[in-house]
């Protein structure tokens, strides 16, 4: 889950990370208030996630209370690539002598945290890693180890840098770093660093991250974690605890599995358009394949549906019940098709078979969808 | 007798008394797995499945000669139960359950690589060589003995690859999924070397997915290192930018983990690459593999 810039920001200044004067705003009142106790001139964030925020019109500077005015009044309440700004940081306008990059993630490869440092900051690293490689610097940290200040000034000097600035840059570092492993994150980036002309270093925006899978332990409340979803149908499959992704289409899809579920996916999208994609991991009950039926109908205009579950770990006949009685209970006519293998496979065929489900009972989804569109077809 | 998974493994089951542990025991054993015990500290001196249950591992390891292990612990338990397993000298461990933290994994994997344990996970179904024995999540019913190695990302498409393979007559040697998660504890190249080197192996099916870059590593190992036929297939082609498809692994970030930079390095190793897991059935039987 990725934080708002105004939440990262927060948790970063508690580390010792020195960043602007700043607040977050919801309206063009409290945006006024907070520019006259920071001093003009400000910086406008929307606080949206979205990358190339900037370019995207989410960013703009205002002199004066009347600048500020009708900045805002644009922004808040406006759609930022489909994302609705409701919040605005208010944030100190600071002069800039460089910008640096300094960002950490998690290599997949090596499974260790790797750091990656540039001279050119404020640009997208991915670019810069292609037209100026010499210009960043990286370093692996051994998983469970701490990152001294040595290791933070011996990667910066790859950069030829020196004196007060080499220790005050390793200092952020090892202070991100920390950041980085005590929220459990997968992404710390600052991206500028500031020097200002006085030397002084200030992070000017701050990305956060965090695991998932670790969110239950880390210290502090996370608030709202559900609503940071904007797609309703996302949010819905998250709180009956599947993975929904919205699509354009107008095939519904349950499967039991991501890999099969993004198969599915695929060779739907090969002759007709996905609606979704929805996967249940190992929970099914029969409950849940009633909850998830009850998730693809939400979607306006599905005309079809397809079921694709394995029986390895999940009851699948009890996830056929549930299927059944949802078709029976709010009278379904759409064409459904079930692929239903592995352990119980034969009750599981017969229930689905009892509610009106098409079953296939061979491995490959190909033929799945080839029996989908022959009903589609005579329908 | 493959080499990850043989009569003489002798499996223990940690997590045996929860509710998932002891059906897939039941599962194993049913399959003729040499299961030979379970761990779940507090419950020693209990039965399951009529195999004893041990406190700790070290116990386990003592009173059985366990020299495997599957675990079924619960996500937030599972770094303290693999650096014990670790710990009790078990060279072998397949780590089934999803959730846990990458910070965990990491360390986890990096212990692993330390003390030269072969460990697959998380989120993984495990592994299953057809008539022999599984450890894991496999459905038993989908899968033939032959010659066919099938490496994959997700336990479902994994089974899906099994069943239409078993369904043209060609059968599988060993049957292993990687895990899907960010961080994973073998890398597929490390997987791929103990293919190439097995007896019992004559061709390599990879089903993997966007996300990471486990793949295009790969692909630079196949190239220079593998003689044996390697077909592989990638799920995700229409998955949205930015979107988790499920896994926590299958995620495209930016000009990274996409279907097309995966296709073009296996396309550049001379991977057989296939458009639908159906098209299986002809790459085995066109390279003779049964």
């Amino acid at each position: 889950m990725r934080l708002q810039e105004y939440e990262a920001a927060d948790i970063f200044e508690k580390a010792g990370i020195p960043v602007p004067r700043r607040r977050v705003v919801e309206t063009t009142g409290e945006a006024l208030s907070a520019a006259g106790e920071i001093g003009y001139p400000v910086v406008i964030k929307a606080q949206v996630l979205v990358g190339g925020r900037g370019l995207a019109g989410g960013i703009k500077t205002a002199k004066s209370p009347y600048e500020l005015e009708t900045q805002t009044d644009a922004l808040l309440g406006s759609d930022i690539r489909g994302l609705p700004v409701n919040k605005i940081l208010i944030s100190q306008q600071i002069e800039i002598e460089k910008e640096l990059y300094i960002g950490i993630t998690v290599d997949g490869f090596t499974g260790k945290p790797v750091i990656v440092i540039s001279t050119e900051g404020g640009v997208n690293i991915e670019k810069t890693a292609r037209t100026a490689p010499d210009k960043i610097a990286s370093v692996h940290v051994e998983p469970g180890r701490n990152f001294y200040p040595y290791q933070a000034r011996t990667l910066f000097r790859k950069l030829k840098m020196s004196n007060r600035l080499l220790v005050s840059c390793a200092d952020i570092l090892v202070r991100l770093y920390k950041v980085f492993v005590q929220n459990e994150a997968l992404i710390a980036e600052i991206n500028p660093l500031v020097v200002q002309p006085n030397g002084g270093l200030l992070a000017v925006d701050a990305v956060l991250e965090i695991d998932n899978s670790a969110i239950s332990r880390i210290k502090y409340s996370i608030p709202d974690f559900l609503g940071r979803i904007d797609n309703p149908l996302e949010r819905r499959g998250k709180e009956i605890g599947v993975t929904y992704v919205d699509l354009d289409g107008d095939i519904g899809l349950i499967s039991s599995g991501a890999g099969l579920g993004m198969a599915s996916m695929d060779i739907i999208g090969e002759r007709l358009r996905p609606a979704n994609f929805m996967e249940t991991g190992g929970g099914i009950t029969e409950k849940l394949l009633y909850k998830c039926m009850e998730l693809l109908m939400m979607k306006k205009g599905v005309r079809a549906a397809f079921i694709n579950i394995y029986g390895g770990i999940n009851p699948i006949h009890e996830g056929a019940k549930g299927v059944v009685r949802y078709i029976r209970e709010h009278d379904i006519k759409i064409p459904i098709v079930a692929k239903a293998l592995g352990n119980r496979q034969e009750e599981t065929w017969e229930i689905f078979r009892n509610g009106g489900v098409h079953v296939v009972t061979e491995a490959a989804t190909e033929k799945a969808i080839d029996r989908l569109c022959e009903l589609l077809e005579t329908n | 007798m493959s080499i990850f998974l043989d009569k003489d493994t002798r499996v223990i089951v940690q997590g045996i008394t929860g509710k998932i542990g002891s059906v897939q025991t039941k599962w194993m054993l049913d399959y003729h797995t040499n299961v030979v015990g379970g761990v779940t500290p507090g419950k020693g001196g209990a039965k399951v499945e009529g195999l004893p249950v041990f406190d700790s591992v070290e116990q386990a390891v003592q009173e059985t000669g366990a020299n495997a292990s599957v675990f079924f612990v619960p996500a937030p338990f599972v770094l303290d139960a693999f650096y014990e397993t670790v710990d009790a000298g078990i060279p072998f461990i397949v780590v089934v359950p999803e959730h846990i933290p990458v910070h965990d994994v990491m360390k986890m994997r990096a212990y692993a690589h330390e003390k030269n344990v072969f460990a697959l996970g998380p989120t993984t179904p495990g592994i299953l060589v057809p008539g022999v024995g599984k450890m894991g999540i496999m459905p038993a019913s989908l899968f033939v003995p032959g010659r066919v190695g099938i490496i994959s990302r997700s336990g479902t498409l994994s089974y899906e690859f099994a069943g239409i393979l078993s369904e043209v007559d060609v059968g599988q040697s060993t049957v292993l999924g990687m895990g899907a998660d960010p961080v994973v504890l073998t890398n597929l190249s490390e997987i791929l070397e103990k293919f190439e080197s097995d007896g019992d192996t004559d061709g390599v099916v990879i089903v993997g997915e966007v996300g990471g870059e486990q793949e295009e590593r790969a692909a630079e190992f196949i190239r220079d290192n593998m003689k044996k036929p390697v077909a592989s297939y990638i799920a995700g082609r229409f998955a949205p930018q930015g979107k988790r498809m499920g896994h926590a692994g299958a995620i495209v970030r930016g000009s990274s983990g996409t279907f097309e930079g995966k296709q073009k390095a296996m396309d550049n190793a001379g991977v057989t690459m296939l458009a639908s897991p159906i098209d299986v059935a002809d790459w085995a039987r066109g390279n003779n593999l049964r």
